[in-house]
């Protein structure tokens, strides 16, 4: 248990550490950086209690928002998605499957996993780049940066899931 | 009554999720009331120690671009240095006696007595609405809320907090940024502001009609605040347009610093600032 909560940390603060002093000193096209936050809560396992769930959520958008300058903005963005992220992945993952299950391209199947980060990402991204530009007067500029995040966002993912978890 | 209980228990993830949202937004709003709120921004201690480590590593990467640039802007620099004194000669028929150094080697515009207190840059960004950056000196430093953040190629913004170490300054890229400016070499003043987009845009509005602008004009700012001393390059023209109304010109202004890429900062320390702030607070 205490294995496993230190595990996941660690892997979180790898994130983060990544999102924090690299992607976030990237600026594509000068548009939005990549958020890679997202992909701490679409990896929690199965059977993660859906309040432990909400409290990592909250827990990295608040480190992430505090390094970016963005107080409230990674937090609600990452709660809504570490909100939905539970019942998703039932519903994604195989009937069979283990009770843990880690959701991977190896235990979702390539497609699904893939289909999954699409989804949770997007709908992060959306909510993230919402509040970000509540008082924009380009709402064109928003736009643009939401996409180009989201594509970048998505990319980096996958790569980063394709390191830790490579297919034979 | 057991039955009850579960029920309850079984939907308390939905009042965690409410109260966790509520709280995100709550930081939210307190957070547009930037003064306020610097123990959670870029400028704590922790973060503060984690970008100073980054920025380290990073400015020695970047140390041959920004050298570059400081060459050019020093070459520039010392030629108008140079034509300014001989027209200065020109003028004055006995030869000019050497000023006190302080005031003779003030690289900055007219009657500029301020000193200058160097800093670093260890957090930036370029891509928000309301662009904020911290700086590596603080309180400690003499650093103090509303004094001007310059670089070697003009206005980078205005400090809005300060902690012991560290300060945060509200970016000219920031939608709150409003800096006094004119054209150089006219009495044409007007606001400098920034729109969002390109960090390297900014718009200048209420120019009146009969105005003589050309592209290419220079931008400085105006001396009208004590924030920044008069004369200190913003930009250039780049384009001519009509305000929203019709009734005055907008100018496109492409700024002279590019905050996307810089490091190197000097904090303005206007020594009669305290009794300026007094005066205007009367």
């Amino acid at each position: 248990m205490i294995v496993t909560t230190l595990k996941r940390m660690a892997w979180a603060l790898l994130l983060l550490m990544l999102q924090v002093l690299v992607l976030d000193q990237v600026h594509p096209w000068g548009y939005g950086a990549p958020l890679l936050c997202p992909l701490i809560v679409v990896t929690l396992p199965m059977g993660t209690s859906r309040i432990s769930a909400l409290l990592w959520g909250f827990g990295t958008g608040l480190v992430a928002d505090t390094f970016a300058g963005t107080p409230g903005i990674g937090s609600a963005a990452l709660t809504f998605i570490a909100f939905i992220q539970p019942p998703l992945l039932k519903l994604m993952a195989p009937r069979d499957s283990e009770e843990e299950l880690h959701p991977s391209f190896s235990t979702l199947g390539r497609w699904n996993y893939l289909r999954f980060i699409l989804l949770l990402f997007l709908i992060h991204h959306v909510i993230y780049y919402a509040l970000e530009s509540f008082s924009y007067a380009h709402i064109e500029d928003a736009v643009i940066s939401l996409g180009v995040s989201y594509v970048v966002s998505v990319l980096v993912a996958t790569v980063v899931e394709y390191v830790r978890n490579p297919q034979k | 009554m057991h039955d009850f209980i579960e029920r309850i228990t079984a939907y308390v993830h939905w009042a965690i999720f409410l109260l966790l949202e509520v709280l995100s937004g709550f930081m939210l709003f307190q957070y547009n009331h930037y003064q306020g709120s610097i123990w959670f921004t870029q400028a704590n201690t922790v973060s503060g120690i984690v970008h100073e480590w980054e920025a380290q590593v990073l400015s020695y990467l970047r140390l041959p671009a920004e050298n570059a640039a400081l060459v050019r802007r020093n070459t520039i620099l010392q030629q108008q240095n140079d034509v300014l004194r001989h027209k200065l000669q020109a003028i004055s028929a006995p030869p000019l006696e050497q000023k006190d150094s302080t005031k003779k080697d003030s690289p900055l515009g007219e009657g500029y007595e301020g000193s200058f207190i160097p800093a670093r840059i260890i957090d930036n960004s370029v891509r928000k609405r309301d662009n904020m950056l911290v700086i590596d000196v603080g309180s400690e430093d003499g650093v103090a809320p509303e004094m001007g953040v310059v670089s070697g190629t003009g206005v980078v913004g205005i400090v809005s907090g300060v902690t012991s170490h560290h300060a945060l300054v509200m970016s000219i890229l920031n939608s709150h940024s409003s800096i006094s400016c004119r054209l150089r070499g006219t009495e044409y003043f007007g606001y400098l502001k920034w729109k969002g987009g390109s960090p390297l845009r900014a718009y200048m509005d209420d120019v009146p009609r009969h105005a003589r602008i050309h592209k290419g004009d220079i931008v400085e700012t105006s001396g009208f605040s004590n924030v920044f001393p008069a004369g200190i390059f913003l930009g250039k023209v780049a384009k001519i347009t009509n305000s929203d109304d019709g009734l005055a010109y907008k100018l496109e202004i492409l700024l002279g610093t590019d905050l996307s890429n810089l490091r190197h900062v000097n904090v303005i320390n206007t020594p009669d600032k305290a009794e300026l702030d007094s005066l205007l607070a009367q």
